[in-house]
């Protein structure tokens, strides 16, 4: 049988969870927020502009911008994680794990919010742009103003849904070497051997993150919704 | 030149590698649809309990990294139950786990999309619930689920590479043991990127072409 | 259609989980398969190295099976402990903490831990401990738990990153991420030849033995590999095995 006390002590609890586990995982946590919210934001930053050059750009750029998104949605993330950590400094590139991490995350989760974007820009009646066009917009202003505003309120439960996935894939980082929530948890169950306690934890952090991002993100659909604006106007 | 060379030498080591991360998406893919068809009933057609019990098993299971996941039960509760399953058993049936969750909501979707009219008919024909809705709802669900599941089949494709952590080998892992003997990284990573590239896109087209053999002319949803 | 989906789904899973129960007489060696020149895998894929065939011919003497199971290094001991292998002949050092949980067999090898760098570096052992330099070490080894715990004795003020195996610490030696990498002095030897790299030394860690790892409860097994390897050890075959694999004894 692998390590498991048969009862969990008081002397147990406060020994290895409140003094070696709770400390190490939350110097991980930390790592972990510091991961996701550049993530987050530049890859959501990055698919809004790939989703347009996929939707409204000249056939060269979204060719360009769709064989990005395919390439990336197509491959793993640790692959792609070991190929920007290891493999390009062959070239001459180098970045640090943390780095490596949020550019990989980034890269990766912009492939899948243009996704959605782009479903959220199609869904957007063409008249609009030729109205806007009409009231002197040029093409450009009419996409940041008028019609990006709409179809990212469309596309918003799954870029939320992305959101999540972001969370949980960060875990990935302690492969390129960040140590964030996952890899603590690794550190201390390879040397105490107590996988069950302690990934059962780290679990439970996960679970927190996840369940106050979906709120977080009910909330803020919430808040921009539009009455009348709804899912019809396909 | 060098790097071509460890590149040509492994490759059949590679695709042994494919048929080991096939085997553990198909079967984590079947294992997901058996277990995520009667807990999207349950959780449409079921009463509050079974109601809570079916959010609570996705909410755990779409909550927590899969990686942390495979460490937790590998090492851990499979050891627990007297469960003692090879890495490759392991992997696939965590991942199977989590497709579960994923795979239900996809078919919760499709469910609800149809007109509930259609059962309360059945039921009226002299149907069962239960025969109404296997032989109604779900022949009718599950097509409808085929754009979601394929989805489902390239998330989990890409989830398996990180079965290696716990010794799989399948294509990831053999990648990582190729390159501690040769040293040339970067070349066999690229390689296991279009393994994997290839993978996905075989099995979408796969998806697309179930989706259109399955079509019922005439059916059209929404 | 349905009934052919269903058959194939039997036969895959039950593919998938036929590997649970093995014949008596086999032994699973659990295997880092990131560990050359003790344990790899070769061109054909197959398992290597000098434990590997160290533990064939063993095998072969002393009439049973063996099957050789790649894991991940970090988790061998679970997997040990869970069952999952039946013995671990892959370059472990005998440790106080590993021999807590684990019976190790006599010590059939001896091996220092040195640091290694990029080749023309201008970088000391004694740079590396006290420089504020970045040093890589493979998770769950003995360099690493010994590292973290001598730097806060020590006020040594290099920065620890853990890797997945050696062979990625040392890739980043040469891509000048990190200074220098901890490891065993055989597998470094092993870097060498293969990559632009130098061993800079010793760092102070004492020697260690390598030794098979078996479960406490398996006492049979236990003698019956230290049979074995007492036998290995006399017999003219290692010395080839030790030709063969670049080892220098020390």
């Amino acid at each position: 049988m692998p390590e498991f006390p048969a009862v969990w002590t008081a002397s147990f609890l406060s020994d290895f969870l409140a003094d070696q586990l709770i400390p190490a995982l939350n110097r991980g946590l930390w790592v972990t927020l510091a991961l996701i919210f550049p993530s987050a934001t530049l890859g959501m930053l990055l698919g809004i502009v790939i989703g347009s050059f996929r939707t409204f750009g000249p056939k060269p750029i979204r060719k360009l911008a769709d064989g990005y998104a395919v390439i990336i949605r197509g491959t793993p993330l640790v692959i792609q994680l070991f190929i920007l950590y290891f493999g390009l400094p062959n070239l001459g590139i180098y970045f640090e794990p943390y780095t490596a991490a949020v550019i990989g995350f980034t890269l990766c989760s912009s492939a899948y919010h243009s996704e959605y974007i782009r479903g959220g820009l199609m869904s957007i009646k063409r008249g609009q742009m030729l109205a806007a066009q009409a009231l002197g917009f040029s093409r450009i202003k009419a996409l940041v103003w008028i019609i990006i505003p709409q179809a990212v309120r469309r596309a918003l439960p799954g870029c939320g849904n992305e959101l999540v996935y972001l969370i949980k894939y960060s875990s990935l980082a302690y492969i390129v070497t960040c140590i964030e929530l996952t890899g603590e948890g690794k550190v201390i169950a390879s040397r105490t051997f107590r996988f069950t306690e302690v990934f059962l934890v780290v679990g439970l952090y996960y679970l927190a993150l996840v369940t106050v991002a979906s709120y977080g993100l009910h909330t803020l659909e919430q808040k921009l919704y539009i009455p009348g604006f709804g899912r019809g106007d396909r | 030149m060098e790097s071509l060379i460890a590149v040509w030498e492994a490759f059949p080591y590679l695709l042994q590698g494919a048929v080991v991360t096939i085997i553990a998406v198909v079967g984590a893919m079947g294992l997901g649809l058996l277990i995520g068809v009667p807990m999207a009933v349950g959780q449409v057609y079921g009463n509050r309990p079974v109601r809570f019990l079916v959010g609570l098993y996705v909410w755990f299971f779409r909550g927590i990294p899969v990686l942390v996941l495979l460490f937790l039960f590998y090492f851990g509760l499979f050891s627990l139950m007297g469960l003692n399953l090879n890495a490759l058993a392991a992997a696939t049936l965590v991942l199977g786990l989590t497709s579960a969750a994923y795979q239900s909501q996809i078919f919760r979707g499709s469910i609800q999309s149809l007109s509930q009219g259609q059962l309360k008919a059945a039921k009226a024909l002299g149907m069962s619930d239960f025969m109404g809705i296997r032989t109604i709802i779900l022949p009718q669900a599950l097509r409808l689920s085929i754009p979601g599941w394929s989805n489902e089949y390239s998330i989990i494709l890409k989830d398996s590479a990180l079965a290696f952590v716990l010794g799989t080998s399948e294509i990831m892992a053999r990648t990582h043991f190729v390159a501690s003997r040769t040293y040339q990284h970067l070349p066999l990573y690229i390689t296991a990127g279009i393994l994997y590239f290839i993978l996905t896109w075989a099995g979408m087209r796969a998806l697309r072409g179930l989706e259109r053999k399955t079509r019922i002319p005439g059916y059209s949803h929404g | 259609m349905k009934k052919t989906l269903c058959f194939m789904l039997t036969l895959v899973l039950s593919l998938v989980f036929c590997g649970i129960s093995a014949a008596e007489t086999e032994y699973i060696n659990g295997i880092d398969a990131n560990f050359p020149p003790f344990a790899y895998v070769d061109k054909s894929g197959k398992p290597s190295g000098f434990d590997v065939d160290s533990a064939d011919w063993i095998a072969e003497k002393m009439g049973f099976k063996v099957k050789h199971q790649p894991v991940d290094w970090d988790g061998i001991i679970p997997n040990l402990i869970a069952k999952k292998i039946d013995f671990i002949a892959s370059g472990m050092s005998i440790t106080p903490e590993r021999a807590e949980k684990v019976d190790f067999t006599i010590p059939y090898w001896t091996i220092k831990q040195v640091f290694v760098a990029k080749k023309g570096a201008d970088v000391t052992v004694d740079d590396i401990l006290t420089g504020n330099k970045t040093l890589g070490v493979q998770q769950g080894t003995s360099e690493a738990d010994w590292l973290k715990e001598n730097a806060e004795k020590n006020d040594w003020n290099f920065k620890l990153r853990y890797y997945n195996s050696a062979p990625l610490a040392v890739e980043d030696v040469l891509n000048g991420r990190i200074d220098a990498a901890a490891m065993d002095d055989a597998p470094a030897e092993d870097a060498v030849q293969k990559k632009p790299v130098k061993i800079l030394g010793t760092f102070g860690m004492k020697e260690e033995r390598f030794g098979y790892a078996v479960r406490k409860e398996d006492t049979d097994l236990l003698r019956t590999l230290n049979k074995g390897l007492e036998m290995l050890m006399a017999d003219p075959y290692w010395d080839e095995l030790i030709a063969k694999y670049n080892l220098k004894e020390k």
